[in-house]
């Protein structure tokens, strides 16, 4: 058992020099130690990762400008409406259904799927949101491509997705800046990070003709 | 052990190279190229902290080398880009610990090594050769177990403060202050038996 004042020591909270001449010495010796390990290893991995980097394609991280903005474009916005005069009701809802509209292949209305592809409906509670939206292996974990819809104000966000037949790890992003895994997923997988964080997990079967909703989270 | 840390824990870069968040960004845009900025302003001090954790300086290499190109494919699940430096330490924690999970029985580690030996009437610190003191160290560090070894370096050797460490392992911090003060035990008890 170490003396706590050598510990404050070896933490910043404590001047070395007020320790007496047997802690003193512990000190020396575990800050010799450390220098000791602090050299750093004469070799470089730089070459070999960016030779490897190299040999993954660009769309792994960025989109063509011109789709990003097409599917901007496109797709469905969630607008918040806030209903004071009473009489507003029936203009702001007959607006919101208008704008709602599903026209994009990631929410609502998608279309039918092809050949090993399937539909997946994600489904989240998330009361008081601004926004939800999902990103996972299917879309590189890129925001902006898959936001959920909450029509009826109650909390309840959902949206459906043309997805490959398969598995696919995926995590809600609340608000654009909370991740969250699906708590009605079922399944998780760790995310390969540590820290014990899981990402949820979805299995998409291939679609049978006539189009159905063929997965769930 | 007043040593700074290899790198800040926030990703604030003051002298007009790009910040972590600027290169995150341009990499994320296209930019791939971009990444070896990172990868400059990183590897040493992954290089350093997986070599400790693995006692080996090939298998370290792989586990960096294999940690960066997992976090360039997964840049964009990075969900902190201020705070990329402990992400990377993360995946490259995982990596080790997946190493060392797997290590097959034919890999030396540095436990295993025998000490140097010491001539006769010789057995002070002081008369020990660089070389041969590195080895002591390493060896008592190696003989730790996983995670107060991980802590002890991470706190010491790589610098960081209690709350970026939580970061980088996922536990609390009360946790990880006694696995350091524990490491702290262990490898004084351990150079004092060496020496």
């Amino acid at each position: 058992m170490i003396d706590p004042r050598l510990h404050e020591a070896l933490d910043g909270e404590r001047d070395p020099a007020e320790l007496p001449a047997d802690l003193r010495e512990s000190y020396a010796r575990l800050t010799g130690a450390v220098q000791l390990l602090e050299g750093t290893p004469p070799v470089s991995v730089a070459t070999r990762v960016m030779a490897e980097v190299r040999q993954i394609p660009a769309r792994v991280h960025a989109d063509n400008p011109a789709r990003r903005l097409g599917r901007w474009l496109s797709r469905p916005r969630a607008v918040t409406v806030r209903l004071r005069p009473v009489w507003t009701l029936a203009l702001a809802a007959g607006l919101a259904a208008i704008l709602l509209l599903p026209s994009g292949p990631e929410n609502g209305g998608a279309p039918p799927p092809g050949d090993r592809q399937g539909v997946a409906r994600f489904v989240g509670h998330f009361p008081g949101a601004r926004s939800v939206e999902v990103v996972g292996s299917f879309n590189d974990w890129s925001r902006g491509t898959l936001h959920l819809r909450d029509d009826n104000h109650d909390g309840i966000w959902d949206g459906d997705a043309v997805l490959p037949a398969g598995q696919h790890e995926y995590m809600f992003v609340v608000d654009g800046e909370r991740w969250v895994a699906d708590p009605l997923a079922g399944r998780y997988v760790d995310d390969g990070f540590g820290a014990g964080q899981e990402n949820a997990l979805l299995i998409v079967r291939p679609a049978v003709l006539p189009p159905s909703p063929a997965a769930q989270p | 052990m007043t040593n700074p840390p290899a790198g800040g824990s926030l990703s604030v870069v003051t002298d007009g190279t790009p910040s972590d968040v600027e290169v995150v960004a341009r990499v994320l845009g296209g930019d791939g190229e971009a990444f070896g900025i990172l990868i400059r302003r990183y590897e040493p001090g992954l290089l350093r902290f997986a070599t400790r954790m693995l006692g080996n300086s090939d298998a370290a290499a792989d586990a960096v080398a294999e940690s960066l190109v997992r976090a360039y494919r997964h840049l964009a699940q990075c969900r902190d880009p201020v705070r990329l430096r402990s992400w990377l330490y993360r995946i490259t924690g995982n990596r080790c610990r997946s190493h060392l999970a797997r290590r097959h029985t034919n890999d030396v580690s540095l436990s295993d090594v025998p000490p140097p030996a010491l001539a006769d009437g010789s057995d002070t610190w002081a008369v020990l050769e660089r070389g041969e003191q590195v080895a002591l160290v390493e060896r008592a560090l190696a003989a730790l177990p996983e995670e107060k070894r991980e802590a002890f370096v991470l706190k010491h050797v790589e610098g960081m403060s209690y709350e970026e460490m939580s970061a980088v392992t996922g536990a609390r911090i009360p946790t990880l202050k006694m696995r350091v003060h524990r490491a702290r035990e262990a490898l004084l008890a351990a150079l004092e038996a060496f020496v």
